[in-house]
């Protein structure tokens, strides 16, 4: 028979090894419902428990149900922090997939090719595949919402750009993708695959974090 | 303590430092400290960031007014310009990126009192807010609703481990003084005190050296 606190610990697990991951892995839709389910489970036993005392319980007189009282308590505060700390880590991971401006069809682990730039994905993505809960999906939207609404008081100052402290205004950068015409304050510059230009950092900060461009030098 | 500290001492007329001057000096110190310091420090007073704002509108007004010219001379002021701009620019999103950070690892800790949340901007109050709505609820939707309703909070002090995590006060930081004064610092085995001069860097934790920085004798590193 399973131990109790088995399956917590199983979420754990999965936790710490999405970590050191590049993506998400799936879901663990069974598992978090079992945790939940052995819960209740426990709270129902501890109620059981409870009830041929009526309010009246003395734990110095029946030492063994008080420990068992105790045990069952544990194990469900322990459940519930497995659980939180499972999904922490995966919303951590999401905030910071929403902050390098991947789109939902990026963070399913979908076709790794670009969408578009914006990060909604309309509501009607309901892939099976997908290797988030469907409320992980309407928390990516809202957090990405959120995001939009901070930013939005620093117009100027493009909060999700790099975090690398600027050392020239211009870089080389070699086109790895088609990514059309751009306009720059010297004129438009055509994006064409493998070509090389010597432009302003700025104006390409995006396309390089979608991938479009690389950085030389 | 920058050069300008320095002129300022030899020769106390050049005092008069310009508005900007000083807001950049201010930006890059609260930068700086709010990098090493592992709690959230206070937001900056005084409408700096207005300022900032500001100025940096300013100058990208600026930079598009001179794009259209050709002359050399006023392509160069262009790229000093173009440069500040984005190292100004990298100033104030790192600072507010690092504050973001803070916030999100331990959010409801910053909203627990009004102490604490009288350290967040008006936005950063509503960002942590609104934060942390979204987050209980997603912790609700997805397993906390089939819970017992005695086990839905998020703040069980249940075992004496409270589950409000707090940021580590007790870890080490390197101030530089910036006046000389007694420092007192908390050790494993011993307590200490020493007289430090002017410009000395001192290791200690922060929560011995918050007041110090505080009172405006030292300043993070």
């Amino acid at each position: 028979m399973p131990m109790y606190g088995d399956l917590g610990n199983k979420l754990v697990q999965h936790a710490k090894r999405t970590q050191n991951l590049q993506h998400l892995p799936a879901y663990q839709t069974e598992l978090v419902r079992s945790v939940a389910r052995e819960v209740r489970d426990l709270d129902r036993e501890v109620a059981s428990l409870l009830e041929p005392f009526q309010d009246s319980f003395d734990p110095a007189a029946e030492q063994a149900t008080a420990c068992t009282l105790l045990v069952n308590h544990m194990s469900m505060r322990r459940n519930k922090r497995c659980l939180l700390a499972y999904h922490r880590t995966r919303t951590d991971k999401l905030e910071e997939l929403v902050w390098s401006g991947s789109d939902l069809l990026d963070l399913a682990g979908q076709q790794a090719g670009p969408g578009a730039a914006n990060s909604m994905n309309g509501p009607g993505d309901s892939n099976s595949s997908s290797s988030l809960s469907p409320q992980e999906e309407d928390y990516v939207r809202q957090y990405g919402d959120l995001l939009a609404a901070y930013k939005g008081h620093w117009t100027d100052i493009d909060l999700t750009g790099s975090l690398e402290p600027p050392r020239d205004l211009f870089i080389d950068v070699r086109v790895l993708k088609d990514a059309g015409e751009i306009q720059t304050e010297y004129g438009a510059i055509n994006l064409t695959k493998n070509s090389q230009f010597y432009v302003r950092q700025g104006d390409v900060e995006r396309l390089i974090a979608q991938g479009y461009l690389q950085k030389l030098g | 303590m920058d050069i300008d500290d320095i002129l300022r001492e030899v020769d106390p007329t050049l005092h008069e430092v310009p508005q900007e001057k000083r807001d950049l000096q201010d930006l890059t110190r609260a930068w700086v400290a709010e990098r090493s310091a592992p709690e959230l420090l206070n937001w900056p007073s005084g409408e700096l960031f207005e300022r900032i704002n500001d100025n940096i509108k300013r100058q990208i007004e600026r930079v598009e007014e001179m794009t259209g010219d050709m002359d050399p001379k006023t392509n160069f002021a262009l790229i000093v310009i173009q440069t500040e701009l984005e190292r100004f620019k990298y100033l104030v999103r790192s600072y507010l990126r690092a504050r973001l950070a803070k916030i999100d690892r331990h959010a409801l800790h910053y909203l627990s009192t009004d102490e604490l949340r009288a350290r967040l901007s008006d936005m950063e109050l509503a960002y942590a807010t609104r934060h942390q709505a979204l987050l209980h609820n997603h912790y609700l939707s997805s397993f906390l609703s089939s819970f017992p309703p005695a086990l839905q909070n998020l703040n069980d002090t249940a075992g004496n481990i409270a589950m409000v995590d707090l940021p580590d006060l007790e870890s080490a930081v390197f101030i530089r003084l910036l006046a000389d004064s007694m420092v007192s610092g908390r050790g494993v085995d011993t307590d200490n005190t020493f007289e430090f001069q002017e410009s000395d860097i001192v290791i200690l934790r922060w929560s011995d050296a918050k007041p110090l920085i505080e009172s405006g004798r030292a300043e993070l590193v």
